[in-house]
């Protein structure tokens, strides 16, 4: 992989690596890439794709307003404001 | 007869709990199996829970920085089952960093093989396993998506149930991967496993892919063995299972070998989709909602999220960046819908061959690595490991793996994987298996 794809790819993930870090995951990356594009000379592009293992209904809930069991309990170990959790400026 | 039955008729007072608290304590300062001890137990037989299970008011790290300080406001649905039942929740038991790992090394606490302590205990549920290869009577919750199950019973020498994808709620599971978690039981004996089941299992409102299907027992006389899946095996273990099979034809079991000529691309497809799926889910920790707190708000918006994610580990970044690329715009046909597609040709081919029969391997294809071993292999040679787990846990088949023999005092494990809901055939096989072999353990703490 280019290190200008690779350093895209960092920060779509937004994550930073340390030069060590940096170094193992482009060197490895090739090499598992590289591992995954043996699937392609499987022959199954004729079938559906599983986004699923087995069959799963969709499922909704009734339209009906519950409240939450215990709000405060949900924003313990965050920093709040009134009822609004506090995070980085936009 | 399980531990479960024998237990509920034996006296219990509040001195066996604190000698059992006490015991667990002091081996797990030595194996490093549990983040924590439950001393309050008072009730119950022990079950302990895999840290990326939620106990209300007990830290969920998922054996993972990011989630240091996380104490969950409610317990997961399976969890909640058994304390209804009660059962007694004892500890929380370590793991691979949020499930990346086949030997329970990439994680904040290590743990160690009860056989023998420089070797790996399997992964990821690595605490679960030892916690059910320490204790008398316990049983334990624990969680697969390719393997974290069977690998650590087979390195421990436990019998570890992966039941059919949906079956047990996902409710309070802190994810890997959505298609391919699923949530099952480890524990001594199958009829544990059985009871564990039935507690646990069944329709969820809080989990919409819990489904409701009846579970059959529906037995099989033949075994199938892919010869594609038999292709590199440590010496030990082929050997082992070779004689395993002439057992089984001795008790009536027909012994046929299937070409399932692409079964080894399975792997590929497998961390094509988990790491896919890990990507998006990891993508909610941040530094200010869950676990770790990135204090500083002065930060810019990017600084302040690449300043906290900085905290998962190696492996947890390698499967982000690569998960995120497979599913990008350019690529995605090409890795992630081929991987999905890839999935439905496996479950196919694989249903057919179960239609009257299981399908039988070793779980592993070597033995327990020492750990300063397993350290050293790379990427490719750890995902490697997974070769024979990840074929079921792909397709959502249920497996199951049992101790079936002891080769230079390390155990030895054989998975068996049936079709969809047939899952109590499995347990079947096993209970009549113990009838005829014993299995070993090193400890037996919390014995009355």
């Amino acid at each position: 992989m280019e290190d200008k794809e690779f350093e895209r790819l960092l920060k779509i993930c937004r994550l930073s690596l340390t030069e060590k870090e940096k170094s193992a995951i482009k060197k490895e990356i090739g090499s598992i890439l590289e591992y995954f594009d043996a699937i392609e000379k499987v022959k199954c592009d004729d079938l559906e794709p599983s986004y699923h293992p087995v069959k799963v209904a969709e499922r909704l809930r009734e339209d009906k307003v519950e409240a939450c069991e215990n709000p405060d309990a949900l924003l313990k170990g965050t920093k709040t404001h009134r009822f609004y959790v506090i995070g980085p400026d936009v | 007869m399980g531990s479960i039955s024998e237990f509920s008729k034996k006296k219990k007072d509040a001195k066996y709990y604190k000698t059992l608290t006490s015991d667990l304590a002091k081996l797990n300062s030595k194996l490093n199996f549990l983040t924590v001890v439950n001393d309050k137990i008072s009730k119950g037989m022990p079950f302990t829970v895999k840290d990326n299970i939620c106990v209300r008011g007990f830290e969920a790290t998922a054996g993972s920085k990011m989630l240091n300080g996380y104490t969950p406001p409610f317990s997961a649905t399976s969890v909640s089952r058994m304390e209804e039942k009660g059962f007694g929740f004892i500890g929380k038991a370590t793991m691979d960093e949020f499930g990346f790992g086949s030997f329970g090394i990439n994680t904040q606490v290590q743990a160690k093989n009860p056989f023998n302590e420089k070797y790996v205990a399997g992964g990821s549920s690595s605490g679960s396993a030892v916690a059910t290869s320490l204790m008398k009577y316990h049983v334990a919750i624990a969680e697969s998506t390719g393997g974290s199950i069977s690998n650590p019973a087979s390195f421990c020498g436990v019998v570890g149930f992966t039941p059919t994808y949906g079956l047990i709620s996902r409710y309070g599971l802190i994810d890997y991967a959505n298609s391919l978690d699923k949530i099952g039981i480890m524990a001594r004996s199958a009829d544990d496993v059985r009871e564990t089941f039935d507690i646990v299992k069944g329709k969820d409102k809080y989990d919409t892919t819990c489904v409701d299907e009846k579970v059959t027992s529906s037995k099989r006389k033949k075994l199938v063995v892919i010869d594609q899946l038999m292709k590199g095996l440590d010496p030990q273990i082929e050997s082992s299972f070779g004689k395993l099979l002439d057992k089984l034809e001795g008790k009536g079991y027909k012994i046929e070998h299937a070409k399932v000529d692409f079964i080894d691309k399975a792997i590929q497809a497998y961390y094509i989709i988990s790491m896919a799926e890990a990507s998006t889910n990891l993508a909610k920790y941040v530094g200010y909602k869950y676990g770790l707190q990135v204090p500083d708000f002065t930060k810019k918006y990017n600084e302040f999220f690449t300043t906290a994610r900085e905290n998962f580990g190696l492996e947890a970044k390698r499967r982000i960046v690569l998960g995120t690329f497979v599913r990008s715009a350019s690529v995605k046909d090409k890795y992630y819908v081929k991987a999905l597609k890839l999935r439905t040709a496996l479950t196919n081919k694989l249903s057919e061959l179960m239609k009257d029969g299981f399908i039988i391997s070793p779980t592993m294809p070597i033995m327990a690595p020492k750990i300063e071993d397993a350290q050293k292999l790379s990427p490719l040679q750890n995902y490697a490991m997974d070769a024979l787990t990840i074929p079921p846990n792909l397709s959502g088949f249920p497996h199951v793996s049992f101790p079936s023999d002891y080769v230079g005092g390390m155990p030895i494990g054989t998975q068996l994987t049936t079709s969809h809901f047939n899952d109590y055939a499995l347990l079947d096989f096993v209970s009549e298996w113990e009838k005829s072999f014993e299995y070993k353990f090193k400890h037996n703490l919390g014995s009355i």
